[in-house]
Order: structure tokens, then C-alpha cells, then sequence
């Protein structure tokens, strides 16, 4: 009997092992990896935590307890303010450090190292909630704006579309528009490139669809294959670039052959760095952290520089929005608060993230515009 | 009726006497019973809702009127964006980096086998063995960064600038060949070990060196389980994800070159995800369609593998 007994835990001892060792052998190489790796891609594009992306709940708690002083920085500004549309706006002074509760905003690459410099400054100044800022690309943040009604706040680097205007209303949500800077969209090419220094818009063209090599474009230059690197069909940038380049046509651009996407501007970076031969585009500042290896390339004979992004006469200079609605406003005051303090600062911080100035008109017209949100 | 209703008697007395004799019922025991059949059903009910999934959202894929089947399993471009779904553009890549990967991983790793279980003294074997296993151990977004940061320079320093592109498929295969070493020689190392020693004695008898019994009389002898060892290694490399995304490239392109950059099916799945897409899109549903195919090709070398071991075990027992 007593034999009995310990061979049978030895039975039992011996089917554990053999079931965890078959579900490691057959389990491991089984399982897809793609189900799992995805979630890992995601980390490095976003520098905020995003542990808290689904939690509704805790933040219109914490919006419910701080309404009491925005409230009162709302009425003060309303008392102080009596002619809205008279061009010069005055906005409400924010106090960050009486502003609590989580910020959530998603959407272009471009206009992300802008909103995370802004959000940097507003914590410095006080902020004790959390923004988490997600670098998606425009039209996928507004596909979480839109559609799936997640985040608080869209940074796009295009307008809105009216298709997204509508999918938008069509979950109650009415997108109100804020400018907060211009981009010169940056033609970049590694500084080991010793023969291109300028390109109009029809070179352009070419060497971002048909040409293979470069000499293809101009007999001048090198027979060598032209190495595209590129953002994501994702991306405004993108977007933008189509449009004025290709005159709103994919197709020329995606048939291209040796093209690299990538959301992450970063990886577009890197390429462009690796060969004499590589070109690519990005906002301007991605180029401007990257000067010491990159050359940016002259279009029409125009540099972008602030002015020539300014006055228009740099082609493929772009405005950079964000957008929010009167509604999470209401419901956020932080979000209302964070957006205020955008406004406010955003000049004094614009150059040294890379990007240019939007000019003092455009940024009262969105100044009138958060103030008839705020109300 | 009659007779029926004895024989139910007679089984009713012996279960009694059976349960008196053998079977009380315990708790404990009947817990830790129902807890291992769960765990058994778990990963058959994951691997059921896995099929589902990807057949549900393929089957949408297939049917939406923009691809046919034949243009799928046909074409060489893969573009979503303009309608363009030539799965060869991916697939070839996953080939080729499995192929590198394969050409550095199965030698190398037979090779380590051979000497760990025919050469190897005590000594050696101890501390080689837990180092292939810390080379299992390391994440593979390490592995990553190391094919694009020192594999791809090296590369670059042996073929030239001019040839190896910054994104290329040679190295990311050589270090998931570097990868799935750890794989192949432990598998292949037991194969090899669960050789009968009468067998290696036989041969030395017969005169033969020692690396002769190795490579005529032991290898063949465990041919099966070092076969099986490769077949794992292969769906090991297809399946791998984190190296190709970083150090392969990030587009779509159908080359043979292995110096050029490439996206693989699973890289492809991993930047296309990244981009949050919508859930009603054409890509969205594409991806579902490049992940049945993965998992077909992984299933097929699973069950391929698992025939082999069983001819092998048939064999020596």
C-alpha cells in the first residue's frame, strides 16, 4: 500500500513535467510572435506613460473636483474680457498647479515634438496631472478623435477633412480648430551627398516616383539607385506631401520601388544617414536635431527658413493644428487650461523645437476661438 | 431487458468494490486533476480562437471585392494604400531572412552539438552549455539593435558602403540565425545523446576514429531528432518579429538581394499596426490575411516536425 501510494505521486510528479515540457515545446515556436510584438512597437513613439488610456471614469472624477477653480478662472476671464472679436484677445491667465487631472491627445508625428515640449513646460510650471501624447500620425489621431471618441485633444499636421468633420458630429463631438505654428516640410538628404544641393517641384516628382537612378532625374548626377525614405501613408506629412506634389495621387509615389515607410521619423532619419544616395522628407524638426548629418535641400531655389515659410514662398510650408472640442472642454477644464497655456507660450518655444512662429493674427483668431469654447 | 439490467448490476458491485478497494474520493486530488485539464484546454481554446480570429477577419479580407485570392497569391507588390496585395513582396523576404538564418544557425549549430555530446570533457561542456542558454535568453529587441548597430556596419566594412544598405535582410538573418543557435544545438545535442552508447563501441571496434562514429554512426543514428531540431529553428525564424521590424527595412519590396532592405511578413504586421488603423480598412483586414498565412506555414512545419520525432522515437525503443 505504501509502495502504492508513492508511486503514484511519482505518476503524477512525472505528468506535470511531462505536460509543462510538451506545452514549452509545442507552445513556444506554435504561438504567432506578431500577436504579442506588437504592443512593444508602440513604446518608444510615445514618451508619457499611457497606463491610463481607458479610464474614463477616475478622470471625470478628478475634472469634477478641480471644476470649482476653473470655473472661477473662466468667470474672471469673461469679466476681463468684453470685446472678443476685437482682434487683440486676451486669454485667461492659467495657474498650472491648480490645474489636476489627465490630458489625453494623439495624432501627428510632426506636431509632436511641439505638444511634448508644451506638456514639458506645463508640468514644469505645476501641472500635477498626466498628458500622454501619442505620435501616430494626423489621420489615425483623428480616427481616435473621430471614431473611437478617445482622446481629448488631435494634433494634426493638415486641416481636418470633412469626412472626419462629420464622423466627428456624428459621435457628438464638434472639432474646434487651433493653429499653433508652421512646419517647412524638410527634403533631406544625407550630408555625404555632394550633388544636390537644390531641386524644383518636378524633379521633386520624379526622384519620389519613376526615376530609378539619380541620373534618371538629371544627367548630371550620379547613376546611382535613388533610396526613398519616407513617412507612413498614415501621417500628414504624408498626406501633405502627396497633395502637393503629386496632386493628391498615391499611386506614383507608392509604386515607387526602393521606398522605405515608416511612422517613426527617427527610422526615416537613420536611412537617409546611411547612404550618399538616400532621400527622404520629414517635419522641419526632425532636420533640425539631425544638422550635423543631414543636408536639407532648397526647392525652386528656396531655402525654408522662417521667412520664406512664413511669407509662403517656401513650397511645401504647412500650418500645424491641434483640435479639441467645446464639449471635452467643458467636461475637462484641464484639457481648456492645457490648451489655453499652449496659446500662450507656444511662440516662445516654437523655434527651438525646430518649427516656425504662426503669425500673431492666425494665433488670436485661435485665441478667439478657445475663448468662445471656454464659455 | 433482463439481461441488461444484470449486466448494469454487476458493473454497479464491481465500480462499488473497485471505489472500496482503490478510490476514495479526495479533494485535493480531484482539484489538482481539474486544474491540469484546464491548463490543457487553455491552449487548445487559444489556438481555436486564433484560427477564428484570423480566418473571420481574412475571410473579410478576401471577400471585400478589392483583391482576389489569385492576385494575393500571386502578385509581387504589396501596397495597401493603392490597392496593391501581392503577398510575395513579403513573403519572399521571410523566405530569404529565414534562409540566412537557417545557413548560419544549422551548421553552426550541428557543429555544436557534435562537440558537446562526442568531444566535449566535463568541464567544457558545463560552461558551454549555460552560456548557449543565456544567448536563448537575451530579448530579442536586443538582438535587434545589435543587427542594426554592429551586424550592419560589419557588413557594410567587409562588402562596401556602395552595397550593403542601411536596412538589409542579410543581417537581420544571421542574427536570428545567431538567435535560434541556442535552438538547434540543444535539441540536436539530444538527439544525438539518446544515441545508444553499444552503437559508438561497435564502431570503435571496428577501428573507426572518433569523428568518424560521430558523422558516420551517431548522426545518422539521430538524423530524426536533428531533423526535427531544423524544422523548429525554421518555424522559430519565420515567426520572429522584433529583428526584422528593426534591422530588415520597412517596406514592401521584392528583391533576392540580401544586402538590400526588405519588409517580412511579420515586420510588415508590426509597422502597419503601429499606425493605429482603422478598424473597417482594407489594411486592417490584410494583416489578418498575412497572419493566416504565417500561421499555416508554422502549423504545417509544427505537425511536419512532430511526424519526424515520432518516427524517430519508433526507432530506438
Amino acid at each position: 500500500m505504501k509502495y502504492k501510494t508513492k508511486s503514484r505521486h511519482i505518476f503524477i510528479l512525472m505528468s506535470l513535467l511531462l505536460i509543462t515540457s510538451l506545452v514549452a515545446a509545442c507552445g513556444g515556436p506554435a504561438t504567432p510572435a506578431p500577436q504579442a510584438e506588437p504592443a512593444k512597437m508602440e513604446e518608444p513613439a510615445q514618451t508619457e506613460e499611457s497606463t491610463q488610456t481607458e479610464e474614463p471614469a477616475r478622470v471625470e472624477e478628478s475634472a469634477q473636483t478641480e471644476e470649482a477653480t476653473t470655473e472661477e478662472t473662466t468667470e474672471t476671464a469673461s469679466a476681463t474680457d468684453s470685446t472678443p472679436d476685437s482682434g487683440s484677445v486676451e486669454l485667461p491667465e492659467v495657474d498650472p498647479l491648480a490645474v489636476t487631472g489627465d490630458i489625453i491627445s494623439a495624432g501627428s508625428s510632426t506636431v509632436f515634438p511641439l505638444s511634448e515640449r508644451m506638456a514639458e513646460r506645463f508640468q514644469d510650471e505645476g501641472y500635477g496631472g498626466n498628458i500622454t501624447i501619442d505620435s501616430i500620425g494626423s489621420g489615425a489621431g483623428f480616427e481616435r478623435f473621430c471614431v473611437a471618441g478617445e482622446s481629448d485633444i488631435s494634433n494634426a499636421s493638415r486641416p481636418i477633412k470633412d469626412s472626419e468633420v462629420e464622423s466627428c458630429q456624428s459621435i457628438g463631438r464638434e472639432p474646434v480648430e487651433f493653429r499653433v505654428g508652421t512646419d517647412a516640410l524638410a527634403i533631406a538628404v544625407s550630408q555625404e551627398n555632394d550633388f544636390v544641393e537644390s531641386v524644383t517641384l518636378e524633379e521633386l516628382a520624379m526622384i519620389f516616383s519613376t526615376a530609378e537612378t539619380w541620373a534618371d532625374v538629371n544627367p548630371d548626377w550620379p547613376a546611382e539607385p535613388i533610396q526613398r525614405f519616407i513617412p507612413g501613408t498614415d501621417s500628414g506629412t504624408f498626406d501633405y506631401f502627396v497633395e502637393e506634389v503629386f496632386d493628391k495621387d498615391e499611386e506614383p509615389i507608392l509604386s515607387a520601388g526602393n521606398l522605405q515607410l515608416s511612422e517613426d521619423d527617427n527610422v526615416l532619419v537613420r536611412g537617409i544617414q546611411g547612404s550618399p544616395y538616400a532621400i527622404g522628407f520629414f517635419g522641419y524638426a526632425y532636420y533640425n536635431e539631425n544638422q550635423d548629418t543631414l543636408t536639407v535641400l532648397s526647392i525652386e531655389g528656396v531655402a525654408p527658413t522662417g521667412e520664406s515659410a512664413e511669407d509662403g514662398s517656401y513650397p511645401l510650408a504647412r500650418p500645424l493644428f491641434i483640435y479639441s472640442t467645446a464639449g471635452i472642454i467643458a467636461e475637462k477644464p484641464q484639457v481648456g487650461a492645457f490648451i489655453n497655456f499652449y496659446l500662450t507660450y507656444v511662440n516662445e518655444e516654437v523655434i527651438d523645437v525646430g518649427y516656425f512662429p504662426a503669425s500673431e493674427d492666425t494665433l488670436s483668431v485661435a485665441e478667439a476661438s478657445l475663448l468662445a469654447a471656454l464659455k | 431487458m433482463t439481461v441488461s439490467a444484470s449486466t448494469r448490476t454487476i458493473a454497479k458491485t464491481a465500480a462499488a468494490a473497485k471505489s472500496d478497494l482503490h478510490k476514495r474520493l479526495r479533494l485535493g486530488e480531484s482539484f489538482i486533476e481539474a486544474f491540469l485539464f484546464f491548463c490543457g484546454a487553455v491552449s487548445i481554446l487559444t489556438t481555436l480562437g486564433i484560427v477564428f480570429v484570423l480566418g473571420k477577419e481574412s475571410l473579410l479580407f478576401f471577400t471585400s471585392g478589392e483583391v482576389t485570392l489569385w492576385e494575393f497569391i500571386s502578385g509581387t507588390e504589396w501596397q495597401p494604400a493603392i490597392g496593391r496585395f501581392g503577398i510575395w513582396a513579403l513573403l519572399n523576404s521571410t523566405l530569404m531572412v529565414t534562409a540566412i538564418a537557417m545557413l548560419v544557425a544549422l551548421p553552426l549549430g550541428l557543429a555544436v552539438a557534435i562537440y558537446l555530446s562526442e568531444y566535449a570533457s566535463l568541464r567544457a561542456r558545463s560552461i558551454l552549455k549555460p552560456v548557449l542558454e543565456v544567448l536563448a535568453g537575451v530579448p530579442t529587441v536586443v538582438y535587434g539593435y545589435f543587427a542594426l548597430t554592429f551586424m550592419t556596419p560589419f557588413l557594410r566594412s567587409i562588402f562596401g558602403d556602395e552595397i550593403v544598405q542601411i536596412y538589409n535582410t542579410a543581417a537581420a538573418g544571421i542574427v536570428i540565425g545567431i538567435l535560434v543557435l541556442p535552438l538547434v544545438s540543444s535539441m540536436s545535442e539530444d538527439a544525438l545523446h539518446a544515441v545508444p552508447y553499444a552503437l559508438r563501441e561497435a564502431a570503435y571496434g571496428l577501428g573507426a576514429t572518433k569523428l568518424e562514429t560521430a558523422i558516420k554512426v551517431v548522426l545518422p543514428a539521430a538524423t530524426y531528432g536533428v531533423a526535427a531540431a531544423f524544422i523548429v529553428a525554421i518555424s522559430r525564424a519565420i515567426g520572429e518579429t522584433m529583428i526584422v521590424a528593426i534591422a530588415a527595412g520597412a517596406g514592401p519590396s521584392f528583391t533576392f538581394n540580401p544586402f538590400e532592405s526588405a519588409e517580412t511578413m511579420t515586420g510588415h504586421i508590426v509597422r502597419i499596426s503601429g499606425g493605429d488603423l482603422s478598424y473597417d480598412s482594407i489594411d486592417y483586414n490584410s494583416i489578418f490575411a498575412i497572419g493566416l498565412m504565417l500561421f499555416v506555414m508554422t502549423l504545417t512545419l509544427n505537425i511536419i516536425s512532430r511526424h519526424v520525432v515520432k518516427h524517430f522515437r519508433e526507432e530506438y525503443e
